[in-house]
């Protein structure tokens, strides 16, 4: 069998689980719904990166310029700006009336005029409120030092107020809230996409009554395993390309340090979308198999539905406390860890138990989940017409 | 191929709830044997072929094939055309016919191959990739007899073939599964055309309610029955035949005259007797149609 297997020179026999497969990754493949739904993905996915790193690029140094006497405050505005934690470019100014037409064009930010006791900040609409102090700070030890003061006294006079942070909040976690919520949405769409689509492969064969000729030929099991690999292959081939375009776009724009664009990140997402995914998917594929028409399949997934309406949700709500004990419990629940444990990992750092417990219950979940949606599939796929009561599939 | 392979159906039963689909059912059909299933609607054909290809399970009995319980591996061998027809409608055909082939075991290349030969038999070759809901009806059904063939089954099993063809349609697929039969594969076809059933079925199975009530050749069925003859003799009184025991007029068409003969009953009696009644201008044995044969058993059955 292996010899045959891999003898690619077309004569090769794939079991049949692997047959059904490759028949769902080539028809899908093939379908509008998926060129489109990448395409629309993989741009969603690199206008959001795009536009995170445009608001990182806010923080360019502001650009001022010193004339006449004000330029003596050039190092001491550098330094005070600098311990302020704002990045300044200094340069000095000959000509006011060329820097003042600079200003009204953009090209500079801040002109100081005057003399360096008595400087004037000339600007556009708004002076940086940061730069302002630095300015103000700087004129008064000029001021200091004409008054007979040493440098190491004015040093002292006019030292910072020293403050302590217990949680810093930089440029950089704003970004990776929003890039964690961005891959939570996505994550979200890609489960459910996929999951409706076995729900609809499965009511499809039952709508077009091939099930019984599929079914003369391989067990229920595999059909159904076959299905279920294949749609998920589809799945990860689709989010591989939206992760590649992602990488692709954090290397460009260089936002590379937001920890949820990162390739492990990346990777372990794509872990939590196959664990969801297969969840979602048996789920799914069990309760479809009870009807016979397309239009039943929304209803008859409904009840399954309502778990992955409730994870959106609980990722919003959980999302500002990402270690609070909502999202704690949640994300550890087989439902809901697949959205919530990715997105929780990608904004703060998980404890690994919790990480390894959560991974531990969906597999539990999952391997329960087979036995039943195999089960009920195998008990309903013959019953074509009327929908089929839960209990009726499950007893048989 | 042996010849000597054959399907057995032994002892089946299937009831769904209180209603019994099919009970203690037996029959076999030989290599090289076309076998025609007759009955009435719901008289469970279409069950007794769900158990023979495994997509239903009986409650009692089995089948057997070539001396042995039919497995997976035996019954993915089989070719199948269900009752209800079902094909991917957004499949091309080429590719659907080969998909089902691999499915069935063949190899990629085989089953390629094999899935254009089909359409080149039934005329579809130029829409090998055309989706099947492009098709008309009438060569979806040839699609869905293309994919019973496609690999080469060792049986065929086919619930309703012929319903909803056109007359050259049913030409080519009664011609196809002649010529499947002769080369060595028991066919079982369900129909209620009677009459091609009695034109191109080796042997004929009656069931009615679940059970065979009839089972054999076409011969072998009228075998049992009534014989009939008739007779014209246009200046006989109305009565004529009164004299010889065990005739019945059946029907009177003009001065022709059908009589039903019970068993035992010797012809050239009542052709003597005609003949002293007057000239005899025609004297015809009649056999009964299988519908004939049909409605008498089933009546029988009943009774």
């Amino acid at each position: 069998m292996n010899a045959r297997f891999l003898n690619l020179g077309g004569t090769r026999h794939l079991p049949t689980t692997l047959l059904v497969a490759r028949r769902e990754v080539r028809m899908r493949l093939r379908s509008r719904v998926f060129v489109g739904g990448t395409v629309v993905m993989a741009v969603l996915v690199v206008v959001g990166i795009v536009a995170a790193s445009l608001l990182a690029g806010k923080s360019t140094p502001v650009r001022v310029g010193f004339s006449g006497g004000s330029q003596a405050l050039e190092r001491s505005f550098t330094a005070t700006a600098d311990a302020l934690g704002v990045a300044v470019t200094v340069s000095d100014i000959a000509d006011v009336t060329a820097a003042k037409a600079q200003i009204t064009a953009g090209t500079l930010d801040v002109l100081v005029i005057g003399s360096s006791t008595a400087p004037t900040a000339v600007v556009k609409d708004a002076v940086p409120s940061n730069v302002e102090s630095a300015l103000s700070l700087a004129a008064e030890a000029a001021r200091l030092s004409d008054a007979g003061l040493s440098p190491a006294a004015i040093k002292s006079a006019m030292s910072l107020v020293p403050v302590q942070l217990l949680a810093p909040t930089t440029p950089k976690d704003t970004q990776n809230l929003l890039a964690s919520l961005a891959l939570g949405i996505l994550l979200w769409i890609a489960l459910g996409q996929y999951g409706n689509m076995v729900a609809q492969g499965v009511v499809e064969e039952k709508a077009t009554r091939i099930m019984e000729i599929l079914l003369a030929t391989i067990p229920p099991s595999r059909l159904l395993a076959g299905k279920v690999i294949g749609v998920g292959l589809v799945g990860l081939l689709q989010l591989t390309i939206v992760g590649a375009a992602a990488l692709v776009a954090v290397h460009v724009t260089n936002v590379a340090s937001i920890p949820a664009l990162g390739v492990t990140a990346i990777l372990g997402d794509i872990l939590w979308f196959l664990l969801g995914f297969l969840f979602y998917a048996t789920a799914y594929s069990a309760v479809a198999s009870l009807v016979s028409r397309q239009e039943e399949v929304q209803s008859a997934i409904a009840p399954i539905s309502i778990f992955q309406i409730a994870g959106y949700l609980l990722m919003y709500a959980s999302l500002p406390n990402a270690s609070g004990p909502l999202a704690t419990v949640c994300s550890l629940l087989p439902p809901f860890a697949p959205i919530l444990m990715a997105v929780r990992m990608a904004s703060s750092d998980v404890p690994f138990w919790q990480v390894g417990l959560a991974a531990a219950l969906i597999v539990v979940s999952i391997v329960g989940l087979t036995w039943l949606a195999g089960r009920m599939y195998t008990n309903a796929a013959m019953r074509i017409g009327a929908r089929v009561r839960f209990m009726d599939a499950f007893r048989g | 191929m042996s010849t000597e392979r054959s399907l057995e159906i032994r002892g089946i039963s299937k009831r769904y709830g209180e209603t019994v689909a099919v009970r203690d059912l037996s029959f076999d059909v030989n290599a090289g044997e076309l076998f025609g299933f007759v009955g009435r609607n719901g008289a469970g054909k279409t069950t007794t072929m769900r158990i023979v290809l495994g997509v239903l399970a009986p409650d009692a009995g089995e089948v057997r094939w070539d001396g042995r319980p039919l497995d997976l591996a035996a019954r993915r061998r089989i070719g199948y055309m269900p009752e209800e027809r079902g094909l991917y409608p957004k499949m091309r055909l080429a590719e659907q016919l080969a998909y089902l082939g691999e499915l069935h075991g063949m190899s990629g290349s085989e089953a390629r191959a094999s899935a254009v030969r089909w359409l080149d038999r039934f005329g579809l070759r130029d829409r090998a990739n055309d989706d099947l809901q492009a098709l008309s009806l009438g060569n979806q059904q040839r699609v869905q007899l293309a994919a019973a063939l496609v690999f080469g089954p060792d049986v065929l099993v086919l619930d309703e073939p012929f319903a909803g063809l056109d007359p050259v349609a049913v030409d080519v697929m009664a011609g196809v599964l002649r010529e499947r039969a002769d080369a060595g594969v028991p066919v079982i076809f369900s129909s209620h055309e009677l009459e091609l059933v009695e034109r191109i079925c080796d042997r004929v199975g009656i069931i009615d309610r679940g059970k065979m009530v009839a089972c054999g050749t076409v011969d072998e069925l009228r075998a049992g029955g009534q014989e009939r003859r008739w007779i014209d003799v246009p200046g006989a009184p109305d009565d004529w035949e009164a004299g010889v025991p065990g005739v019945r007029l059946v029907q009177i068409d003009g001065s022709r005259r059908l009589f039903e003969l019970d068993p035992g009953v010797d012809d050239q009696e009542l052709l003597r007797e005609a003949l002293n009644t007057g000239p005899v201008r025609e004297f015809e044995r009649v056999e009964p149609t299988l519908g004939e044969i049909f409605r008498t058993v089933i009546e029988e059955a009943a009774a």
